[in-house]
């Protein structure tokens, strides 16, 4: 329906009462069989119907013209490419530098307190045997100082430790602040992203629908693609490790 | 038991690092892609390779079919540890003679699993 009502106002361009005149004096000149006539109004017809389509074509070449120099000549176009795609490049790496350093701060964290609750409880086992001992009235009064001692300094170990996992704790805490920056940058690219996208939507538009059609995406499954989003196909992407482990599990594994 | 971790970001490696720790392996090394790790695997006498796939350099897959090709390398069980979650590329991994497929993010359960299953595989 829509390419009719399109190819109708294209061919009524040039359907001027000039050359609708032109088309009626025809027919009468075709009834009385003047072949003058009739090759006279075919050639002007002809130019009339030429002409118009060169300034239809011209008028088509300048919008396009125009359309690529307004383009062009916008500051905002200028400014994506030289500043806010480079600023978007730095800002993502710095995310990565951030996100990178945060994660081994909190490991760095995590392994110390492991170090330390292991050696409270490596301490306390020790205890075990000789308390039994002692509950059953088997330990020596030497081996009782000793024990006695020890759990003095256990108390004060465990006071110690306590104070250092706190601060690990406190250091782990901390190293989460990055997601707030990179949070507030991440948004940043997407704000810019979403600017790109509209002035390529604005680009696809001048060029209508002259550009060739999309090819279909080959995918080679030997190259790695890195994360897919959660929303991915489920039929093509394993979204848990239970999809994985049932793929693995159809080939015989 | 000496275990090779490969993957470029270092923060994956020392999660794998202390989560085979936990598991009771502490003889590990590691490498920051396959170039690196081929080298290392050729003449460090590995028993085992926990590698990601998607790295500059040399791939995980690329390594996985230079160890199954090289003849003093190829029984060497492989886990693959990626965030490659495409149907054809786990089939694929599994056709160029992976051991087991992780994909990330994991949780420590799930390596401890996939882990246990080769090693019980290869007595058995």
């Amino acid at each position: 329906m829509s390419e009719n009502t399109t190819e109708n106002s294209q061919e009524s361009s040039y359907l001027t009462d000039e050359f609708l005149n032109r088309l009626k004096a025809l027919s009468e000149a075709l009834e009385s069989g003047n072949s003058g006539i009739i090759h006279g109004l075919i050639d002007e017809m002809t130019t009339l119907r030429e002409s118009t389509l060169y300034q239809e074509l011209g008028k088509i070449t300048r919008e396009i013209h125009e359309s690529i120099n307004a383009f062009s000549n916008d500051e905002k176009v200028a400014k994506l490419a030289t500043e806010s795609i480079p600023d978007a490049k730095e800002r993502l790496n710095f995310i990565v530098t951030k996100t990178d350093e945060a994660a081994h701060k909190t490991m760095e964290g995590a392994e110390a307190t492991m170090v330390l609750s292991d050696g409270l409880s490596d301490t306390a086992g020790s205890f075990r045997k000789r308390w039994e001992k002692f509950r059953n009235r088997q330990l020596s009064k030497e081996e009782f100082i000793n024990l006695n001692d020890e759990i003095d300094q256990f108390f004060d170990a465990i006071d110690d430790n306590s104070r250092k996992i706190n601060s690990k704790m406190t250091d782990i805490m901390l190293a989460q602040d990055y997601q707030d920056i990179t949070g507030q940058m991440i948004k940043q690219v997407i704000n810019m992203v979403q600017e790109i996208e509209d002035k390529m939507v604005r680009l696809v538009t001048i060029s209508g629908a002259r550009s060739a059609p999309i090819p279909e995406e080959i995918v080679d499954g030997e190259i790695a693609e890195g994360p897919q989003l959660p929303t991915a196909d489920k039929n093509k992407v394993a979204t848990s490790q239970g999809d994985v482990d049932d793929i693995l599990a159809s080939l015989g594994f | 038991m000496k275990i090779l971790i490969v993957d470029d970001f270092s923060t994956m490696r020392r999660i794998v690092k202390n989560l085979l720790r936990d598991l009771g392996f502490n003889n590990t090394s590691e490498a920051d892609d396959g170039q690196t790790a081929l080298p290392m695997l050729k003449s460090g006498k590995f028993d085992f390779l926990v590698t990601d796939w998607n790295m500059p350099g040399m791939d995980g897959l690329t390594l996985l079919k230079e160890v199954r090709a090289d003849e003093n390398l190829k029984n060497m069980p492989v886990l693959m540890v990626t965030a490659e979650a495409k149907r054809e590329q786990i089939v694929i991994a599994a056709q160029a003679g992976v051991n087991g497929y992780v994909v990330k993010p994991f949780t420590a359960i799930t390596l401890k699993e996939k882990i246990n299953k080769i090693f019980e595989r290869l007595e058995g």
